[in-house]
């Protein structure tokens, strides 16, 4: 009889060891997704944010009959292209994060064009309503760039606790995958070049 | 054996020592002891330094808003934004929860200057005004080497922008008055409401007659004291909190960034 008491209690006590690993390791991994989708839910924000600059900027520089129609047509275009890409925070593979971050990467690109065309236009220049809108659209790149830093960093501690041995079992168990990270745009290494 | 793992011990905290050089030369450490302006490129004369630094230092004292100006060389490869965001975010400028911190970063050799707001002054200092201040304060005195002006007149529309946002804690002012009222209703039962109920019980104390035990108003001042000294724990002495009375900075309390601010080159 005691014969069997003693793996039955060492069994006992692995299997508590091991349930309570499971359940440490399985809300570990929830806090980090949850920390992940507040971060998410920042960096679109910010992009909304933006994405609600557009329309006064357009109307600003509009007024300036002769400002070039296809530069701003071009931002309006790829502003509702970046409307139409949403991410559920739930669904944040890496290659849906590579479609959201192109047609934001597009966005960013027209509307670096159209401040590039801006320089042409000395009037518009000094226009003081134009000068808050570009200083509004430049503290949103800033915190698109911080919020972006920011889920990144979230990212690379949930990745990391994911991959390292025992929780890489425990997760495929959970089925919780490795996230995809924002990278930077394809030829932001590239200054714009300006053409006069 | 003692000898060997000693000296591991100490290559591991030359390792240590020398992490953290390499990390303090990206990014310098926060001054110690912590000052609000910091000026690594001794652009500032000693009187100014003092200057600026009793005017934000009032400031935050009586706002709790801090507003700490940095100077040095270069930002490196870094956008000065983001150079500012991450210091601003590593040395924790403002308080803790408030985010009501302001940088000021002047790269001199780079020309270039950034206001960056924390996330809870973005309202009262918009990027919009951050850049006026920029254009309009800033930049036309620090093309003319007016370094001094330039940050004196800053700092002052800014405290006209910010104030009335945040008000100085007082130092008692999280204490919940129903705790300290639970404690002493507690002392008060344990040395007052227990000896009654036993005394009643039992008389023979030899103290003659009834009572004995201790003194009610020595129970209440008893109870005073513990509970005064309580709550004097609990109030002060977090990092956040700033001494009123002494004639230096406290030190920065966790402030965060968002990216907000304004900037522009000279």
């Amino acid at each position: 009889m005691k014969k069997i008491l003693i793996p039955v209690a060492i069994l006992a006590v692995l299997g508590i060891l091991i349930y309570s690993k499971a359940v440490g390791t399985y809300n570990e991994f929830v806090q980090l997704e949850e920390g992940i989708n507040g971060e998410w839910a920042e960096v679109q924000t910010q992009y909304q944010r933006r994405v609600d600059l557009i329309p006064n900027l357009v109307s600003t520089v509009k007024g300036y009959a002769e400002f070039e129609q296809e530069t701003l047509t071009g931002v309006v275009e790829a502003r509702s292209k970046a409307t139409s890409v949403q991410i559920d925070p739930t669904n944040l593979t890496p290659e849906k994060l590579a479609e959201f971050q192109q047609a934001q990467d597009q966005l960013s690109g027209a509307l670096s064009r159209l401040l590039v065309t801006v320089e042409k236009y000395p009037d518009l220049k000094a226009n003081q309503n134009f000068l808050e809108l570009q200083a509004q659209l430049e503290g949103t790149e800033n915190r698109i760039a911080v919020a972006r830093r920011n889920f990144n960093e979230s990212i690379k501690s949930y990745n990391a606790t994911l991959r390292v041995f025992p929780n890489n079992i425990f997760a495929g168990w959970y089925g919780f995958a490795a996230k995809g990270y924002f990278e930077a745009a394809a030829g932001a290494d590239k200054a714009p070049t300006v053409q006069f | 054996m003692r000898y060997p793992s000693a000296s591991k011990l100490v290559v591991v905290l030359a390792l240590f020592l020398l992490q953290g050089f390499a990390f303090a030369q990206e990014f310098p450490t926060a001054p110690n002891p912590p000052r609000l302006v910091n000026d690594f490129t001794g652009t500032l004369s000693a009187e100014e330094l003092g200057k600026l630094e009793q005017k934000l230092l009032a400031y935050s004292d009586s706002t709790s808003t801090q507003v700490s100006i940095v100077l040095l060389g270069s930002v490196g490869v870094y956008d000065i934004s983001d150079y500012a965001f991450q210091l601003g975010e590593q040395w924790g400028i403002g308080g803790k929860g408030k985010d009501n911190g302001i940088l000021i970063l002047a790269a001199m050799n780079d020309r270039k200057v950034f206001i960056a707001t924390g996330r809870g002054l973005e309202g009262a200092v918009p990027d919009a005004l951050a850049k006026r201040i920029v254009n309009n304060l800033i930049l036309p005195n620090f093309k003319t080497e007016a370094y001094y002006q330039g940050l004196d007149e800053a700092t002052d529309m800014i405290f006209k922008l910010a104030s009335g946002e945040y008000q100085a804690d007082e130092v008692m002012a999280e204490d919940s008055p129903v705790l300290a009222i639970l404690f002493i209703l507690f002392f008060i039962f344990i040395f007052v409401v227990l000896p009654i109920i036993k005394n009643r019980k039992d008389n023979n104390n030899h103290m003659g007659g009834k009572g004995g035990g201790i003194d009610f108003w020595t129970t209440l001042l008893l109870a005073n004291a513990l509970g005064g000294s309580g709550r004097g724990s609990s109030g002060g002495g977090s990092f956040g909190d700033f001494s009123s009375g002494g004639g230096s900075f406290g030190g920065f309390g966790g402030g965060s960034f968002g990216g907000g601010g304004a900037g522009g080159s000279w």
